[in-house]
């Protein structure tokens, strides 16, 4: 491990820590090796999790690209409307789901029933150049390896514009990451103060995707390429909406982040399901730190970024 | 795919898709993800060069290729596959090296942009020029474990791929590894593979044995052979390395013979290989030798780390550090496996033999255990999502530049963990200039090369510093006094090859002019004398000075990986020391 400057371990607690970690690496290969993960939708987004996973093929031989030499075993379900026919104890059967491509109730719904039965949930969708995926883990556990930079000053007495040292010391630690449910990340009240103070700073599409779930909800259809301007206007109408009764200025959103959210952008599709295969990895490796709760990509900035939305 | 849809991109750019022809150079992790996108994306023009063929191991995460595509072109196969999603887009794809002269300006003067999606830095650098030449914009891209970026290099405009120095690489193509390796860290990884293959979990990427795929052996006794093992059905039975180990019972003389004697014998049999290479010499078990070439006499003061072992010792090493591992193994569940760990004794001292018998065997020069377990703890492996992800960003940029928005194509990071405001894909705040002393893209191209005329041959400053320290594929050079040292015509200076420079009339202040016809680039050489010591190295250019030494912008990362300090609180003085730098330093986002 790295030298640090003043704790000290005993050699005996070093040589625990030392096979604790290793155990852990040992045993996250093996959760990843027998994890089932549902994945509910297979268009764009959802076929880009894990892509040519094959459902009843040899789950030995079934190599999935995204997981590397790590092989969860994965059933694709690509019929959204199957869902609501499978009873909850369906669910039971995985450790992970993954949902794209249903409606805000449907969501709510496979949030609620993962969070009963301990199951790791995800949900989000991809419109046009826009993503998002939400996570809720309940209450997750995992090793980080974390980096911190000690300066050492240089003991002489020297004036402070001169150079000082710096240490890396690199060390696992265990942490914990707890989450709230679907529900709660979709019901922020923005005039609250704590919320309020954070529009200060904060990027737009949070309220992008509550447009977009709305429209869903409403039109029970994502925005179409056919009814482009129309499905603009709409969405711009519901942008207004929402921030008016959160008495947020009208002018939060631009309207530039509204017009490409036509049809799921491959190379869109091809990032935010690459950042969804990894926090799915993570989540059941339980190595590193998952994102908490909702991860954005923000085609306007090119910026992918997560924020916890509802504690 | 989209741009056929009416209503899915605005029009400006629904049309620059339908019309735009395209350039994808590397048809590997991601160059098939780079095709797939623009594909969909509705692409209708779209070109593909990659000169390798496929491997069993690229199956794994190389998702346009399947078994029975296994020994051909990746370029030709990925077209093929990429038309299953679309019959109606014209790709052409080319089984060559971008290298070749066949590729010159013109060809590269087609294309609306070039991508990247290369795995080494003489093919970067090339495709840099090229581009540069031609004045085409070029999206360059890499990943390195869970990280990756993608940049724009556009002539002057930009900072090109060689503007700053770069960090030494940290990912290595397959042949090199498997085949050929010329450098201590080649052996470090191939041993690292060959402990996964025996004891770790399976990963075809990390394949030790001879690769019969690699373009450089083309058409070989090695490949009689393997036709040999064809069985009566006419298939090829591949015995992977641990189904043989544990034929073998972990045998460790049986596993040297094996490794490091059949296997070398294997691939001195692919004449190819070895033309312009030294050959491996295969080792007999019994029979190495005793002694340690160039080690010091102060046993004392050494470090037991630190000491360099001699083969002898690599060899005793190797026997009990792989049958303590086997023990290990045993005595795991079924199913399990060993994960290697450097802190462990015997994977780090398996890894360590193993690298310089390695070496010894290919005349490298071999490293202290000490030495080996840091640079094997700086070795990344491929991730297939990185790939994804960075392929993605790479035709989001392409967009922007089909549309003309070149002000939109800031260099994007892919990070492996999310910087302190939760970012992990990070964009920079603008472009960044180019630098304005780059000995390639700047208008005086000029660099100094210290070296000793009296001892340096003309064909050492042709190998040696025009190809592998100036990455040119066929320079001339000529003296200021129009002294032709050397042509790039085959045949036409090879007399000059082993006359020193000081006989050529080369001397200190001597400017030489060297330029490669093929990637439009010149560049003036000022000699500046310094005499051979026996540890000094053989020449040192000093080309463009930007940072200073030792700060940490000074080394731009290679392959995606960004300084992780960069968001961390800095504690190194903060002066800003050129363009280049103060903008990373500008990177401040809003979210």
């Amino acid at each position: 491990m790295g030298e640090m400057a003043s704790v000290d371990i005993t050699e005996d607690e070093a040589q625990l820590y030392d096979r604790q970690i290793r155990l852990w690496g040992l045993e996250s290969q093996k959760r990843l090796r027998k994890a089932r993960v549902l994945v509910i939708g297979a268009r764009g987004f959802g076929a880009e999790v894990f892509p040519r996973s094959e459902i009843g093929k040899n789950r030995a031989e079934a190599s999935l690209e995204r997981a590397q030499e790590l092989n969860p075993m994965v059933e694709i379900t690509a019929d959204k409307e199957k869902i609501d026919d499978k009873p909850d104890s369906f669910f039971g059967n995985f450790d992970v789901v993954c949902a794209t491509e249903c409606t805000t109730a449907q969501f709510l719904h496979l949030d609620n029933v993962c969070r009963e039965n301990n199951i790791k949930f995800f949900c989000g969708d991809v419109y046009g150049f826009f993503g998002y995926i939400f996570l809720d883990l309940q209450i997750q556990e995992f090793m980080e390896e974390v980096t911190t930079i000690t300066n050492t000053h240089e003991p002489t007495g020297e004036p402070l514009a001169k150079k000082r040292k710096t240490e890396k010391t690199v060390q696992n630690t265990k942490g914990t990451e707890t989450y709230v449910p679907l529900q709660d990340a979709l019901d922020v009240d923005w005039t609250s103060e704590s919320y309020a103070k954070r529009l200060k700073r904060m990027d737009p599409s949070y309220f992008v995707m509550k447009a977009l779930l709305k429209f869903c909800d409403k039109k029970g259809r994502k925005p179409s390429p056919s009814e482009r301007e129309k499905d603009i206007e709409s969405l711009k109408e519901f942008v207004k909406e929402e921030l008016t009764k959160q008495k947020i200025r009208e002018d939060f959103v631009p309207e530039l982040l509204l017009k490409d959210v036509f049809a799921e952008i491959s190379p869109v599709c091809a990032i935010m399901g690459g950042i969804t295969a990894q926090e799915i990895i993570k989540t059941v490796s339980q190595k590193e730190r998952p994102h908490n709760n909702i991860f954005f990509f923000n085609p306007l900035k090119c910026i992918g970024y997560s924020a916890c939305f509802g504690v | 795919m989209a741009a056929s849809i009416a209503g899915v991109f605005e029009n400006d750019l629904q049309q620059a898709i339908n019309s735009s022809k395209v350039f994808v150079v590397g048809a590997g992790g991601i160059g098939c993800e780079i095709l797939k996108n623009l594909v969909m994306s509705g692409f209708n023009d779209i070109e593909i060069i990659d000169l390798d063929t496929i491997d069993v191991s690229n199956l794994n995460r190389q998702f346009l290729f399947h078994k029975q595509h296994v020994g051909k072109s990746k370029a030709e196969v990925a077209r093929e596959s990429a038309l299953s999603f679309n019959p109606t887009v014209n790709i052409k794809a080319y089984h060559d090296s971008t290298m070749s002269a066949d590729y010159g300006v013109n060809f590269f003067k087609r294309f609306a942009v070039v991508m990247n999606a290369l795995d080494n830095r003489m093919a970067r650098n090339h495709v840099n020029r090229m581009c540069l030449a031609a004045d085409v914009p070029l999206i360059e891209s890499g990943t390195a474990g869970y990280e990756g970026q993608v940049e724009l290099i556009k002539k002057q405009l930009t900072q090109c791929y060689e503007c700053l120095p770069k960090a030494p690489q940290k990912t290595y193509p397959g042949c090199t590894i498997r085949n050929t390796p010329s450098e201590p860290i080649h052996c470090i990884v191939w041993s690292k593979h060959l402990f996964n293959q025996l004891f770790g979990e399976n990963d075809p990427d990390m394949d030790v044995s001879p690769d019969t795929a690699d373009p450089d052996a083309a058409g070989d006794a090695g490949m009689a052979a393997l036709k040999g093992e064809a069985n009566d059905q006419g298939n090829v039975t591949r015995v992977t390395t641990r189904e043989w180990a544990v034929k073998s019972n972990y045998d460790p003389e049986k596993l040297f013979r094996k490794l490091f004697h059949d296997d070398i014998k294997y691939l001195l049999s692919m004449g190819n290989l070895w033309k312009n290479r030294t050959p491996p010499k295969p080792l007999v078990f019994g029979e190495v030798p005793d002694a340690v070439a160039g080690c010091s006499n102060e046993t004392d003061a050494v470090l037991k780390d630190q000491k360099i072992w001699s083969v002898a010792e690599c060899v005793e090493i190797f026997s009990s550090s792989c049958r303590n591992l086997y023990s290990q193994q045993q005595r795991l569940d079924l199913g399990d496996n060993l994960v290697w760990d450097k802190d462990d004794k015997d994977a780090m001292d398996f890894v360590a033999s193993c690298a310089n018998i390695r070496a010894y065997i290919f005349g490298i020069p071999q490293k202290s255990r000490f030495d080996i377990k840091s640079m094997a703890g700086n070795i990344i492996p491929a991730i297939a999502t990185s790939n994804a992800i960075v392929a993605g960003l790479v035709v989001l940029k392409a967009f922007y530049v089909l549309r003309g928005q070149l002000e939109n194509c800031q260099s994007v990071y892919l990070r492996n963990k999310p910087n302190h405001k939760n970012v992990q894909i990070v964009p920079e705040a603008c472009l960044v200039e180019p630098n304005s002393k780059c000995y390639v893209c700047s208008p005086k191209h000029e660099v100094q090369l210290c070296v000793d005329v009296q001892s340096l041959t003309v064909k050492e400053l042709e190998e040696q510093i025009l190809k592998k320290g100036l990455h040119m594929v066929a320079p001339d050079v000529i003296t200021a006094t129009g002294t032709v040292i050397l042509s790039s015509e085959e045949g036409e200076t090879t007399d000059n090859y082993p006359k020193t420079l000081s006989q050529m009339g080369v001397v200190n202040g001597s400017i030489l002019k060297a330029d490669d016809f093929l990637q439009n680039y010149e560049l003036n050489i000022v000699i500046v004398q310094r005499c051979l010591t026996r540890d000094g190295p053989l020449f040192e250019i000093i080309g463009s000075e930007t940072a200073k030494p030792g700060s940490p912008e000074k080394l731009q990362p290679e392959n995606g990986q960004t300084d992780d300090d960069d968001d961390v609180v800095h504690v190194i003085d903060g002066e800003s020391t050129s363009n280049a730098t103060s903008s990373i330093r500008k990177r401040k986002l809003e979210t």
